[in-house]
């Protein structure tokens, strides 16, 4: 890797991350000004939070790739942006509107088709195979590679909106699974022939926007995202694992997300929109500790089971959730060794 | 506080390990699955047995990942922590 290379790495990870700092305190002024906030339910009594941020992590993370496409000179970010723009503007439609459970993830399926779309224009965006850990890469099966790309979006962004309840739990989880695609892009490219850096590149910006994000999203929080933003960091997540070409130890880093998602669909059986659910997985105790709901139709959520084990503060509760994504994203990273390294 | 989720890291592990496993099986033995065919009758056969082999991938995963959970909110939920008053 040259110098120019590094320096525009440093930059793609830098621009995003001061657009966070500098635009976001503004924006959340704004929002407050105009009563754009939302409830912080875990707290007693709940406090106001300004909602949505996502539109402006969506500009910071746009900065970041742009960066990238204008120094690499490369089509990869503008593939991720579009998947991501599509996802933010459903998510925005839902922070609006409150769209209904099974609308969302149909509406997401256009964040995935306009990604392919514009694969199916430049093509050699990625490559449809998927590489094991020891075992090497799979024939090429454009048609059933391309199917999956188009429906991981949904996928990917609705297990991203679910882990999106408490105060700091979206922003770690975040930074956390996208530093593991980093790590698994980084070794891609370090051990494979020419591995274009843009797709290293690509990455940096979700990383630098959910770390800039973590200053006011952590608890107490002083920002929640929104739909806009986590809908539109899970489609970021999707297009980048996707054109990194590390889809398993993509999936495998948010392993905690995709249980969430199990749990909560099985047990409710089907896509229901979050505030329609005929219980609350946990509820706040007179001591202010969060406690799991004992309803035998509260939904089976990761946070549930991770109360079973003792009634926790939200900042306890957080905590515990970051180790289980500390866990998966440790496998993810062992996966990416073992897939080019050994 | 860790050791309380040692059981929520091994259900992490068996997920880890079961989308490993699946996916291999569906990419090397499922997809390549059976000869070129060569009438309709044929092809739609294949396909569909190759749609009845995903759905066991798929079954196979949330069965196994329902029983672990089952498991785990019998041992805990007799124990489940209420508030005090």
């Amino acid at each position: 890797m040259g110098l120019v290379e590094f320096g525009l790495l440093l930059l793609s990870f830098a621009v995003p991350i001061v657009v966070v700092l500098i635009s976001l305190p503004r924006f959340l002024g704004f929002l407050t000004k105009k009563g754009w906030t939302a409830d912080d339910a875990h707290k007693s009594p709940p406090t106001k939070v300004p909602e949505p941020a996502g539109p402006m992590l969506f500009l910071a993370a746009l900065a970041g790739e742009v960066v990238v496409a204008i120094g690499f000179s490369s089509w990869i970010p503008v593939a991720v942006v579009i998947g991501a723009a599509v996802a933010f503007v459903v998510g925005l439609a839902d922070d609006l509107f409150v769209l209904g459970g099974r609308t969302k993830p149909l509406l997401l399926l256009l964040a995935g088709v306009a990604f392919v779309g514009v694969v199916a224009i430049i093509p050699g965006l990625y490559q449809p195979v998927i590489t094991f850990p020891i075992l090497g890469d799979t024939a090429p099966h454009f048609i059933i590679y391309t199917l999956l790309a188009v429906v991981a979006f949904p996928v990917v962004s609705n297990a991203f909106n679910m882990m999106d309840a408490f105060n700091g739990e979206i922003s770690w989880f975040t930074l956390l699974s996208s530093l593991a695609l980093l790590a698994g892009v980084s070794v891609h490219a370090a051990y494979s022939s020419g591995f274009s850096m843009a797709r290293v590149g690509s990455t940096l910006p979700l990383v630098a926007v959910s770390a800039g994000f973590l200053l006011f999203n952590r608890y107490p929080s002083k920002a929640f995202d929104g739909d806009s933003g986590s809908l539109m960091f899970g489609a970021m997540f999707a297009g980048l694992a996707i054109t990194g070409g590390v889809e398993i130890a993509a999936i495998i880093a948010i392993v905690p997300a995709v249980l969430n998602s199990f749990y909560t669909l099985s047990s409710v059986r089907g896509f229901v929109e979050r505030r329609r659910m005929p219980s609350r997985p946990t509820y706040i105790g007179s001591d202010g500790q969060l406690y799991p709901s004992t309803e035998p139709d509260a939904p089976n959520t990761l946070v549930r089971l991770v109360l079973l084990t003792g009634a926790l503060s939200e900042k306890d509760l957080v905590r515990n959730l970051i180790y289980l994504t500390i866990v998966a994203c440790l496998f993810s990273v062992a996966t990416s060794i073992l897939t080019w390294v050994i | 506080m860790k050791v309380k989720l040692a059981p929520l890291f091994g259900i992490e592990a068996v997920a880890f390990l079961l989308i490993i496993a699946e996916t291999y099986l569906f990419f090397n033995f499922v997809v390549p699955l059976g000869p070129i065919p060569h009438s309709l009758t044929q092809y739609t056969g294949l396909a569909l047995l190759k749609l009845l082999l995903i759905l066991a991938l798929v079954a196979v995963w949330f069965v196994v990942m329902i029983g672990l959970t089952r498991v785990y909110v019998r041992e805990k939920v007799r124990n489940a922590p209420r508030p005090s008053s």
